[in-house]
């Protein structure tokens, strides 16, 4: 059997450090970071600036695991740590979205190095602008789940009890169909849009959570769906099953809020951290649509 | 259909059908108008002569000319300015925060539409009703050119019609280009790029034309010109059998275009 | 309560397919989650799912051999019956996530394409790009959001499971859970609570896993008096992407599809590893494995990788552990369309393309075979009894565990890309359980009190937290402190005087965990207080899996134990080697006597963890020595043969059929 060292006192696992390829230069250096906070919806929104020692290979997420350690302001006021959501820190869930140096994407693979590069001095962290803020950088993005729901974005099968295996396909159609696959409903897409604007319902004095929730769900449903929930449909007409109910799915499209609203100006395309075809995915829902609509007018 | 879709205004529950009738009406009428018009237009530089002939067969639909401009072009251009309208009312541009290409185009796009716009109001006011008030001054279908060449004279005026001309262009030329993902017929980025080819050549042909109208406008020789759509209208009296004086010309005001 | 309800927590794969399938059978399920079920551990998962399919039964595959590869994989440390079971419904559960859209690789004529993967000769392992997990996933979820529209299915996302509720009789009755955004407590009245709540990384600060691994909601079911078993088996991960904040898993595909592991003969050659000759790399794995070369299982590849940088120096870099992983050689087309997903984290967070260069790796802490204790009945053909309400139950009766989160089905060292078939079978497989049980049992009068007991409790504990004052404990040092303890102590190399004065540090920081501030106080989305409770939470885990390795002296998959090694044969004559390889066996043998059990903890009133063992059911595949390139292994195969042999015909096959918790240690 294999023979280890008597002494393993080196460390196990990942407890020798890292750092790859970063400038020594910036060693014991500080990274000042400005946070536009804001303690719960509807909330005044305020800026606050923290400062964290430089360490190689950061990204946001640890600069924000620092803070919440430090739990003091840059001028050393104590202050409640910044509320932020993660979850795999390897950009694949789709939580950590925010705006770092004004722009969105994912807290997660936003290096510190490169932001640096990019904005040199000072990162600078927002919430999502077109969601309601929940606390700090988090907010509530229930609204692009919703789009999902909207949308039909599943496979309308019978059920689980087996039926052997799914249709056959071709390796040219899977590999059209796997990138709209990857969408991790990050909302960086929804972020950028220029025809996407905030919904923000608040619950009334003694509305009931049930109502409010109806109130809210038809406020979201008259806002834009969304370029990734038109992806997902274009995705679900796309699969032999899939397609059955690819008539729904237009008609949700072509409804108040669906791609119409698309004003083509494929920013979600450019910031996509999944480089989603996003905008093909539109054309052919337009063409999808386009048809649809011809042939309703047609067969009605 | 959701809850929501009972309770809400005709023109959300319309509003696919809308954007598309939005969508289309940029293109036609609206847009092959504006080519129509610029090519039209851009007749001038093969001479005064040339230009007259080209709008006496557009007057010679005689009075069904108002009421077909009234259908076929300013009702379509005020539905999809209007349309358009409450389309930039409901975006929210950010190229400040994501100056990518698309986007820049994106708000081009909303940007020269209001200018077009305001642009053709001003533009229809001024040469067809009003004249000098609101600068150069008016057109005269019988002598095309040479009330043209006054109208555009004002340095002002010209600059401004530059202006309008190339946001119409622009316009039009992207409006193309978006109208071919909108419908869905360029759907993948390769074809984007080649339609995206496309919509510059048109808007580089158009912009020519329209430029080039322009400039031929303003290079007319105003006495040379009128002596030739004198000429031209004395012959369609003839033929015509009218008598002279039957349609009051409006004289250009020469005075304040000279002057200016 | 009319209809039946099951309160599901964790929206990972397992959480998600067994709430699928409820609501298929007409329960109402609440599923509760830490995050957006979408955004689950699950998604994560790169490499892929086994099953035995057309393909490699045509080569002489079949379930049994999955399930033996799978056992054998274990060190034969899982019940053989519900193993046997979820071999056998690989390939159902294949075909079901196909038909749901799950966008499987193709093969040319539009058949699924598979891979291998390590610890099997075959290629059973479905993937779908280098996202399998997500894609499985998202299917799921997207099933389950259809049932939520239907109003099957309620979401609680962003909650936390704080404590099963108990009736007198011991019985689940439901759980108390807390809302992260408004703090506010809700009991959750149910039939049957499932847990499905994942792995618990985090008790060991970085890990491949995700931050909401914490083990918290386990953690809570183990304090309320569910058996915890096999703690101490940690599966380390051999490939690995040192991180600050996260060790990023560079999946075993990459292995799998060709990659090469190696070292410079050199001790941290300064060249380009580029322009280092073929005869100067040390391939160490395909020339200590011949069979398996990059593919042996998990654990041997971990201490093999481990070893050459600690014992032969070979390490890469000086101060940071690692060795190569190599892709350089295969063309790029292949690389983009079969690992693009690994690749691209590989360049995103190393700002270095592994298509080009070769990459860097060390292990990390990946998996945890251990979880809760579950229960499982035996059918006639040897597998599990479906719909029986004792598959996956814990020892707390109406309390059920799968996925990650149970112990059942990978023993002492999981085989890669098993754990999302473990996942997703046990989901469905705990669904008509739980269904028969949700009609038939119905809460009791005192339901009510008891909730409000409960509810007060958590009120109580949370105020306490929000209220201590002038504690110098800053809970997130003490984590990562306990972190690079575990790390260090309870991995890929383990010895009893480090884990015993470890198990003592943890009981130290739990101590000390007791006079943590808050830096928020507030009540609203307070994630401060959240991260305080999860953090509390990990020391029970922490000191069950200490104890757990403390005494468990012998070396079985993933513990491994130096002292306790069994060495090859050092003999070169015919019959030393004999000699040798028949010492060799009865010390296996008598190991096995005294070891193959599964490690069963408990929570102490005092807050040790009292540990037991549990004969394991090796009634269907007899345990036999694991070989993997140990030197001699040829002679000791060949002596152990002729033993079983000798067995079989002395008595109709071994039986072990007790589960019993036997023998306090
Ligand atoms: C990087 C990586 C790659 C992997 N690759 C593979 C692979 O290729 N093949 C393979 O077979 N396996 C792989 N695995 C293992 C596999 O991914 C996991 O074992 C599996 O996904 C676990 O699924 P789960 O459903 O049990 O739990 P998870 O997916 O971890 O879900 C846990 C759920 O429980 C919830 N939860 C947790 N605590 C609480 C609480 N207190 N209150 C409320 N909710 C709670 C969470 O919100 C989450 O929804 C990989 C693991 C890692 C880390
Ligand atoms: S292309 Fe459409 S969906 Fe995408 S950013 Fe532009 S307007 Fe939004
Ligand atoms: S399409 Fe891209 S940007 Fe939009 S939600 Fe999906 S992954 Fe995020
Ligand atoms: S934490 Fe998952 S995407 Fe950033």
């Amino acid at each position: 059997m294999i023979q280890l060292a008597e002494d393993s006192n080196v460390g196990g696992p990942g407890a020798a450090d890292q750092g790859n390829g970063h400038s020594d230069t910036m060693a014991g250096r500080t990274i000042h970071v400005r946070v536009l906070r804001q303690d719960g919806p509807g909330g005044e929104s305020y800026w606050e600036r923290h400062a964290v020692p430089y360490e190689p290979n950061m990204n946001v997420i640890s600069v924000l695991q620092r803070i919440a350690e430090r739990a003091r302001a840059e001028d050393g006021r104590q202050v409640a740590p910044v509320a932020w959501d993660c979850s795999c820190l390897e950009e694949v869930c789709g939580s950590c979205t925010m705006l770092v140096n004004g722009r969105t994407r994912m807290a997660c693979s936003a290096l510190v190095d490169r932001l640096l590069e990019e904005h040199p001095g000072e990162i600078e962290l927002r919430p999502m602008s077109k969601f309601p803020v929940v606390r700090d950088l988090k907010v509530d993005r229930g609204r692009l789940f919703r789009a999902l729901e909207r949308v039909e974005a599943w496979v309308p099968v019978d059920g689980s009890y087996d039926h052997g295996p799914g249709p056959r396909i071709s390796p040219e159609e899977q590999e059209d169909a796997y990138p709209l696959s990857t969408c991790m409903s990050c909302g960086c897409c929804l972020e950028a849009c220029p025809q996407y604007t905030k919904i923000e319902v608040v619950q009334r004095e003694g509305e009931s959570a049930e109502e409010f929730e109806r109130r809210r769900t038809a406020a979201y449903d008259r806002g834009f769906v969304g370029a990734h929930a038109i992806s997902q449909a274009v995705l679900f007409n796309g699969h032999p099953t899939g397609r059955m109910i690819a008539d729904e799915r237009l008609q949700a499209l072509t409804s108040a809020g669906g791609i119409q609203v698309c004003g083509n100006a494929q920013n979600c395309v450019a910031v996509c951290p999944k480089h989603i075809p996003l905008t093909r995915s539109i054309a052919r829902a337009g063409r999808a649509a386009t048809v649809w609509a011809i042939k309703r007018l047609f067969d009605r | 259909m959701s809850p929501a879709e009972a309770e809400t205004s005709f023109f959300s529950r319309h509003q696919f059908l809308i954007s598309r009738l939005f969508s289309l009406s940029g293109l036609i009428p609206v847009g092959a108008f504006l080519v129509v018009h610029l090519v039209t237009n851009a007749s001038v530089l093969a001479g005064p002569g040339t230009f007259q002939s080209r709008v006496d067969l557009i007057h010679s639909l005689g009075p069904l000319l108002v009421p077909i401009e009234w259908a076929f072009i300013f009702l379509p251009m005020l539905f999809h300015a209007s349309v358009g309208f409450a389309i930039i009312a409901g975006g929210l541009p950010n190229v400040s925060s994501y100056p990518y290409v698309g986007n820049v185009r994106y708000t081009l796009q909303r940007a020269t539409g209001m200018i077009a716009f305001a642009f053709i109001i001003w533009h229809v006011i001024q040469l067809h009703w009003m004249g000098a008030p609101l600068g150069g001054g008016k057109f005269d279908p019988h002598h095309a050119s040479s009330s043209a060449a006054l109208a555009l004279q004002p340095v002002g005026v010209a600059i401004l019609y530059a202006i309008g001309i190339l946001s119409a262009v622009f316009h039009l030329a992207n409006g193309l280009w978006t109208m071919g993902i909108t419908w869905g017929l360029w759907t993948s980025p390769a074809a984007m790029q080649r339609a995206n080819w496309i919509s510059i050549i048109v808007g580089v042909l158009l912009g020519g034309a329209g430029l080039g109208a322009l400039a031929g406008m303003r290079r007319v020789d105003v006495e040379q010109a009128r002596a030739i759509e004198d000429r031209m209208d004395e012959m369609k009296r003839m033929l015509e059998g009218r008598e002279p004086g039957d349609a009051p010309l409006v004289r250009p005001v020469a005075t304040s275009a000279e002057g200016n | 309560m009319a209809q039946p309800r099951v309160l599901v927590i964790g929206g990972g794969l397992a959480g998600l397919a067994a709430t699928m399938r409820l609501a298929e059978l007409g329960v109402g399920v609440d599923l509760v989650s830490l995050v957006p079920v979408k955004r689950s551990h699950s998604v994560c998962a790169q490499g892929g799912i086994n099953s035995v399919n057309a393909l490699t039964r045509q080569q002489g595959d079949n379930e049994w051999k999955h399930f033996d590869d799978t056992v054998y994989g274990g060190d034969f440390l899982q019940h053989q019956p519900p193993v046997k079971e979820m071999a056998d419904w690989g390939p159902r559960i294949i075909d079901l996530m196909d038909r749901l859209g799950v966008p499987f690789n193709r093969t040319p004529e539009g058949f699924r394409d598979q891979r291998r993967f390590g610890g099997t000769l075959y290629k059973r392992t479905a993937f779908a790009g280098a996202t399998t997990g997500q894609q499985l996933l998202y299917a799921l979820d997207e099933q389950v959001r259809r049932y939520e529209v239907e109003g099957r299915v309620k979401k609680w996302e962003f909650w936390d499971f704080l404590e099963p509720v108990l009736d007198a009789s011991g019985r689940c009755r439901g759980a108390v859970c807390q809302d992260l955004v408004s703090m506010k407590f809700k009991a959750f009245p149910a039939d049957a609570v499932i847990l499905a709540s994942g792995g618990c990384g985090l008790v060991y600060g970085r890990s491949t896993m995700s931050m909401v691994c914490t083990g918290s909601a386990v953690s809570r079911a183990y304090q309320a008096g569910a058996a915890y078993g096999n703690g101490e088996f940690i599966q380390v991960h051999p490939t690995a992407i040192p991180g600050a904040d996260k060790l990023r898993l560079m999946s075993e595909s990459a292995r799998g599809e060709g990659g090469r592991v190696w070292v410079p003969r050199t001790p941290q050659d300064p060249r380009d590893p580029r322009s280092i000759p073929e005869a100067e790399r040390y391939y160490f794995l395909e020339e200590r494995y011949p069979k398996y070369g990059n593919l042996v299982p998990r654990d041997i590849a971990t201490r093999e990788i481990f070893d050459i940088c600690t014992t032969d120096g070979l390490s890469v870099e000086k101060d940071r552990l690692c060795v190569y992983l190599d892709l350089s050689h295969l063309p790029r087309e292949m690389l983009d369309r079969k690992l693009g997903g690994i690749l691209e984290i590989y360049e995103k967070f190393q700002g270095v393309d592994p298509r080009v260069v070769p990459m860097k790796i060390f292990p990390a802490v990946h998996y945890s075979m251990g979880g809760l204790w579950v229960d499982y009945e035996r059918s006639a053909t040897g597998g599990m009894e479906e719909g029986s309400i004792r598959n996956q139950q814990t020892s707390i009766p109406g309390l059920y565990a799968i996925g990650e989160c149970d112990y059942q089905y990978h023993g002492a060292n999981r085989l890669g890309a098993n754990s999302l078939l473990s996942c997703i079978f046990s989901g469905l497989f705990v669904a008509p359980s739980v269904a028969g049980l949700a009609t038939a049992s119905r809460a009791g009068e005192e339901t009510p009190r008891l909730f409000e007991a409960s509810l007060r409790r958590q009120e109580e504990r949370h105020e306490a937290l929000l209220g201590r004052r002038g504690g110098q404990e800053n809970p997130y040092a003490l984590h990562q402190e306990l972190g690079n303890l575990m790390t260090r102590v309870a991995t890929v190399v383990r010895r009893n005087e480090q884990l015993a004065a470890a198990y003592d540090e943890v009981c130290v920081m739990e101590d000390r965990w007791r006079r943590c501030s808050l830096s928020d106080t507030g009540n609203w989305t307070n994630q401060n207080v959240v991260f305080t409770k999860s953090l509390g939470d990990m020391f029970p885990v922490a000191k069950l899996i200490l104890k757990g390795a403390l005494l468990r002296d012998e070396c079985r998959g993933a513990h491994y134990k130096p002292a306790f090694a069994m060495p090859g044969i050092a003999a070169t004559d015919p019959a030393g080697k004999r000699r040798e390889a028949e010492a060799w066996c009865d010390r296996f043998e008598a190991n096995t006597r005294k070891w193959l059990k599964s490690t069963i903890a408990r929570h102490g009133a005092d807050g040790h963890p009292q540990i037991s063992f549990e004969d394991v059911d090796t009634s269907l595949i007899p345990p036999r020595p694991r070989l993997y390139g140990l030197v001699g292994a040829d002679v000791i195969e060949e002596v152990w043969k002729e033993r079983s042999r000798g067995a079989a015909d002395d008595a109709p096959a071994a039986t072990g059929a007790g589960r019993a918790v036997a023998a306090h240690v």
